[in-house]
């Protein structure tokens, strides 16, 4: 097989913040080269990149997915929505039934239903026993499949060949980022996507220890005579200068998302799209845990992204020494190492005849950084020729 | 009979998580690798699919142990989800981690299965991870195929693989505890027993056996030095010349 390994190194430093909290509060630490550090968790970051997909509009939102139960209402409303003279009750029953032969179990939730019957509302929908995610995509295909069966659903979904029709449709063309992050469905197994991209927890390259903020608030309507603030409390927060790396292994992605979608575009193209949209979410999303107590806005300092046809290396040994802040900040320490290890890493275990570098930087601090490949002017720019070449490679015969 | 060989992997990263008995919302780690989730780790580079028990089999089959080189910390973190589309929160979760630990497994069995797995884990078709997919490796984790050799001469002679800093702040042990399965010709007596040993990865009926564990110290082996570990940078090197200077 064809093997395409992507992956991504980011030097990102954040002012005062806390991004990702843990049950007290604080922001997350972990423990590296014997020495705390802050830490980001990758579910955190992921999330953050499925939302930047969505914000950004990077992606039409026909490839993007919902997570959801309430799966035999959305599968209703595309019903009715693809012929109006569908009455709810039936498009729900068509909805329920589609659902059920595409492998998920259904039920009417208990409580609703007994609120419903008390208030003398009609009863609610069924809805899966798990989180189901499915792309609009997806979504449509079931629902003219149930139209198609509409006259007698039961009887049409019971034959061998549509019920499996129902099941392919639950399990081809993936939306991007299902594709991308995988799906978890815990009882219909035949139809579960393994992530393609696996992120890791975002590290401080130095020691962090976290810090407390005291606050008061004043009541603005307190008299004289009532000294005092009005609250009192503390924020917990650090600041860091983050080693993040993420993998992708494109040619899984490719197996999830499927060949083109449209006879007029190439082959490759939805592969190239999302990988586009990977390195640039990657790169600019940001987890918004006290955004608008601390205003950590900040983009990356600096990029680095391989494409190879071995396996992805992390460089975030690099850093289990703790860079120690010369009173000049982490960055340049930080940048340097980070040249300087990949270069030594791929010296002893790369593969410089296939692997391609492109690095992204700001500032005269990560200047090291600027001869480990090609260097990119912007992100769009980042993104466009990392999609081209995984395209070309992708067209390449194994 | 077809000859006998040892895969060895070091296994570091700031993050592991090797899960043996976890379900629901709390997600603990063993204090060493599992072999459920080494022989994961080869399958999965090996390409074989989650589903696929026939071409596991073989994997399951070899015999394992591992070495704690430097055990690491504990840590405990807090996982919060929302609801896709409602935004109501799902149940708490709390996941433990290893951090800082370093470890070197090694399987034992027919060479020339060993031989294709050392080559996947160079080209793997998916990528390694320690435990938790969020756990990539800090560095390639192959540590070289042993030919005509037994995992417990092997985990004996392999030099310690403690980072430079643990080194640094740490004597050098005596010995280092060996996690290992009983010989085939070994009594099981002594052995603990444990609910680790891969029989179906498939997502709809994954299951487990019981495999022995035998425990045994073994005298630190001598560190290699060189290598690309060893020439980080080091700014206590600077230290010990101020220490010389004001002796």
């Amino acid at each position: 097989m064809n093997r395409i390994f992507l992956d991504v190194h980011a030097l990102q430093t954040v002012p005062p913040s806390n991004l990702n909290r843990d049950d007290t509060g604080a922001p997350k630490t972990a423990v590296y080269g014997g020495v705390p550090r802050a830490r980001v968790s990758s579910q955190a970051w992921k999330r953050a990149i499925r939302t930047y997909f969505k914000d950004e509009h990077l992606l039409d939102p026909a490839e993007l997915g919902v997570r959801t139960k309430k799966v035999v209402e959305l599968l209703a409303d595309r019903i009715t929505g693809l012929d109006a003279s569908v009455e709810r009750e039936t498009a729900l029953k068509l909805a329920d039934e589609t659902v059920k032969a595409a492998g998920f179990k259904t039920e009417v939730p208990k409580r609703k239903a007994e609120q419903a019957k008390k208030d003398g509302s009609p009863a609610p929908a069924p809805e899966s026993k798990y989180l189901v995610f499915l792309s609009s995509r997806q979504l449509d295909g079931l629902a003219r499949l149930a139209l198609e069966g509409a006259a007698d659903i039961t009887a049409f979904l019971k034959t061998k060949e549509n019920k499996a029709r129902a099941k392919e449709l639950a399990d081809t063309r993936h939306s991007v980022d299902i594709a991308l992050f995988g799906r978890m469905v815990a009882d219909v197994a035949d139809i579960n996507v393994d992530a393609a991209v696996q992120v890791a927890h975002a590290l401080s390259v130095h020691r962090v220890d976290n810090e407390s903020d005291y606050y008061t608030a004043v009541d603005d309507k307190n008299t004289d005579e009532e000294t005092g603030a009005g609250m009192i409390g503390t924020v917990d927060f650090n600041s860091a200068t983050l080693y993040r790396y993420a993998a992708l292994g494109v040619h899984q992605l490719a197996a999830n998302l499927g060949q083109g979608l449209r006879e007029d575009e190439p082959r490759t193209e939805p592969v190239r799209r999302a990988v586009e949209a990977f390195v640039q979410a990657f790169v600019s999303s940001l987890p918004t845990g006290k955004i608008n107590t601390f205003g950590h806005h900040t983009e990356p300092d600096a990029v680095v992204v391989k494409l190879r046809t071995t396996r992805p290396i992390s460089c975030v040994a690099a850093f289990e020494d703790p860079v120690r802040s010369d009173g000049g900040g982490h960055l340049r320490e930080a940048a340097d190492r980070l040249a300087a290890y990949t270069f030594d890493i791929e010296r002893a275990y790369g593969d410089p005849g296939t692997t391609l570098t492109w690095v992204l930087r700001v500032g005269p601090a990560t200047q090291k950084l600027a001869d480990l490949g090609t260097e990119t002017g912007t992100l769009r720019e980042l993104a466009a020729a990392v999609g081209q070449a995984v395209a070309e490679r992708l067209e390449k015969p194994a | 009979m077809s000859r006998t060989s040892v895969l060895v992997l070091r296994l570091a990263g700031p993050l592991q998580s090797w899960g043996a008995s976890s379900r629901f919302t709390r997600r603990t780690t063993e204090s060493a690798p599992t072999k459920s989730g080494v022989v994961g780790l080869l399958a999965a580079a090996a390409g074989i699919e989650r589903s696929d028990d026939v071409r596991l089999a073989p994997l399951a089959a070899l015999r394992f142990g591992v070495r704690i080189d430097q055990p690491g910390t504990r840590i405990r973190d807090f996982h919060t989800a929302h609801h896709g589309v409602t935004g109501a929160s799902m149940p708490l979760s709390e996941r433990f981690y290893l951090a800082d630990a370093v470890f070197v497994a090694a399987v034992e069995g027919d060479h020339a299965l060993l031989t294709s797995l050392h080559d996947a884990l160079r080209a793997p078709v998916y990528p390694s991870y320690l435990g938790r997919r969020s756990c990539p490796p800090s560095e390639p984790v192959d540590l070289g195929l042993y030919e005509d050799a037994r995992i417990e001469d092997v985990l004996t002679s392999v030099p310690w693989q403690a980072s430079a800093w643990y080194r640094r702040s740490h004597q050098t042990p005596q010995t280092l505890t060996v996690l290992r399965e009983t010989a085939a010709d070994e009594p099981a007596a002594a052995a603990d027993v444990l609910r680790d040993q891969p029989v179906s990865f498939d997502a709809a009926h994954r299951r487990h056996a019981l495999r022995t564990v035998v425990t045994a110290p073994v005298p630190t082996p001598i560190p290699s030095v060189g290598g690309p570990r060893e020439d980080t940078h080091d700014p206590f090197a600077a230290l010990d010349v101020l220490e010389d200077e004001s002796a």
